[in-house]
């Protein structure tokens, strides 16, 4: 009944090439690409912490305010987010979330290391004003961006250590978001990526991405790529109203639709049985998982 | 010595990405080894086009932030192992990749590939001197108007201030009847204006949205369609072989023409 996914494994290492020459053999080659030469070693090492998927602009609530917090410098990461990503970001998460932004819920902004001039932190100011919040306060271990923000009126803090307010997940990072609500369409191009779990109420379209540490539930049609479990956790699952992806992916499993759709869709959920990724209808899915519990509790 | 091409345009909607593909496949079917680079990073549709967009899981991004290595961004296709894909990220803008980081990673293609093709984005921007980075042929791909060819010429004019010397043409779209018609530039007219080396013509084919959208390129057709023996034709003076340039303009089609009235099918 559930559609047959798949794997994808095999994708890399198809046969019947032609002879190698040259002393690389076609089949089966490994091809790397020669380090960056502007890169030091020191530089990599230093770069590497900041390669985890929270990465984009985030919303936090805390004691009756609203953290704002600003992914960091994008010199100093490997999935950088530039001035024109942060402001679509933003705006993508004020209008996919405005149902749960309480109105007039005081904004504390914390920009981190990123470099904001004055013009940038007035654009923020006027987009979270139309989402009717207002901007009271920015954390900012740059001195020139708290410059910035204190000619520009604003009530500044510089920070010059990280581990405060909201920061502390750099240290410790076991415990995961709370989940990403967003009411909207994601649209090709777009990519969410967020530390826990992504609930999306609209369609994730082709070429549109979500990565998530966490489950992903889409209560619309799925047709994009999605990660569940992006550090590794297995126990993660997909769930779509119609789920038509590109790809799944759950913790290191990757899986494609099958070539040929099914007539009609069903809501169903994608989760890593014993041979990779599985898909069963979620009426189905909710009795399958029963039983694995019950005998548990019924065993003396 | 492996052959590294820019396939571009100036123009958007000329066919580049079209041509990309089908080039890349006829010559993967005459038994090179051939690398299709996707460089139009935000904006990517040669996965699409080649039927390939579920199976990528890293793109030209992820190789450079060191996520993976080249050949597992590699996508192979699974008609034709000699070809493989290197994906654009779709999530990301043109800006995001340097000139100079292009030019590793087709560096390292050269290893194993005898024929690189690079699907060039639309437009002289950053995306542009990213692909023409580490070209050392270029193929114009224009077609018979008067925007794209004026786009085409000042293309041609920028490849070669970046010391891109070998320049050919590929003209896309032709409809014989309306240049016979005189309402459609000729390949001479586009010729005279570009004045470089003519690789092929294509015919304007309804065969190519029906490919496109099914992800097959239309050299893999059992049957070959006009515009995929225009292709394959392209392919095959690409490798050095003498093809007669396409009998395909207005005398082969006067041929048709005449042929079907011959036979009464009406056009």
């Amino acid at each position: 009944m559930a559609p047959d996914f798949s794997f994808m494994q095999d994708s890399q290492s198809d046969s019947s090439g032609t002879p190698a020459d040259g002393g690389v053999n076609f089949d089966n080659f490994i091809l790397e690409i020669e380090p960056d030469p502007e890169t030091t070693q020191e530089e990599a090492a230093q770069t590497k912490p900041e390669s985890n998927p929270n990465l984009q602009v985030q919303f936090k609530s805390e004691r009756g305010r609203l953290l704002l917090l600003l992914p960091p410098a994008p010199e100093k990461s490997r999935n950088p987010v530039y001035w024109e990503d942060l402001r679509d970001q933003l705006k993508r998460r004020l209008s996919g979330g405005e149902r749960f932004l309480q109105p007039h819920t005081p904004v504390h902004l914390i920009a981190r290391d990123r470099l904001l001039n004055s013009q940038q932190i007035q654009e923020i100011d006027a987009m979270l004003s139309d989402a009717q919040l207002p901007l009271k306060r920015i954390y900012s271990s740059r001195r020139q961006s708290a410059v910035a923000a204190a000619t520009a009126g604003y009530s500044v803090e510089q920070q010059t250590t990280l581990g405060h307010l909201g920061q502390g997940q750099e240290a410790s990072r076991q415990a995961m978001d709370e989940p990403l609500y967003l009411q909207t369409t994601l649209r090709s191009g777009v990519e969410v990526r967020h530390r826990g779990t992504v609930i999306v109420l609209g369609d994730a379209n082709p070429g549109s991405s979500i990565v998530a540490e966490g489950d992903i539930f889409i209560w619309g049609r799925l047709r994009g790529v999605v990660h569940a479990g992006a550090d590794g956790n297995r126990q993660c699952r997909i769930m779509a109203l119609h789920m038509q992806p590109t790809q799944l992916r759950i913790a290191d499993q990757v899986a494609r639709s099958p070539e040929d759709p099914p007539a009609q869709y069903q809501p169903e959920v994608a989760y890593i049985g014993p041979d990779g990724i599985r898909i069963a209808l979620a009426a189905e899915f909710a009795l399958a998982d029963l039983p694995a519990n019950l005998p548990t509790q019924e065993s003396p | 010595m492996s052959r590294i091409i820019v396939m571009t345009s100036g123009k958007g909607g000329v066919g580049k990405t079209t041509c990309t593909a089908n080039l890349g496949m006829a010559l993967a079917k005459a038994g090179q080894r051939v690398a299709v680079v996707d460089a139009d990073f935000g904006l990517r549709n040669l996965d699409l086009l080649l039927g390939l967009e579920n199976r990528i899981v890293y793109t030209a991004l992820d190789v450079l932030a060191g996520e993976c290595r080249l050949d597992q961004a590699l996508v192979k296709d699974k008609r034709q192992p000699n070809l493989a894909l290197l994906p654009a990220a779709q999530n990301r803008s043109k800006e995001s990749i340097k000139p100079e980081q292009m030019k590793r990673l087709i560096k390292a293609l050269t290893k194993v590939y005898n024929f690189i093709l690079i699907d060039s984005p639309a437009g002289i921007e950053m995306g542009f001197r990213n692909s023409i980075a580490a070209a050392r042929e270029a193929i114009i791909v224009t077609t018979p108007e008067i925007s794209a060819v004026r786009d085409a010429d000042r293309v041609i004019g920028l490849l070669e201030a970046n010391d891109i010397k070998a320049v050919r043409l590929v003209i896309n779209r032709l409809r014989p009847a309306m240049v016979a018609a005189e309402q459609m530039m000729s390949v001479k007219d586009v010729q005279g204006i570009l004045s470089i080396p003519l690789l092929g013509v294509i015919p304007d084919d309804e065969q190519v949205i029906v490919s496109t959208n099914k992800g097959e390129p239309l050299v893999l057709d059992e049957k070959l369609s006009k515009a995929g023996i225009a292709f394959t034709n392209v392919s095959q003076r690409l490798q050095g072989e003498k093809v007669p340039l396409m009998d395909l303009s207005i005398p082969q089609d006067n041929f048709f023409t005449r042929l079907k009235r011959l036979f009464g099918v009406s056009s």
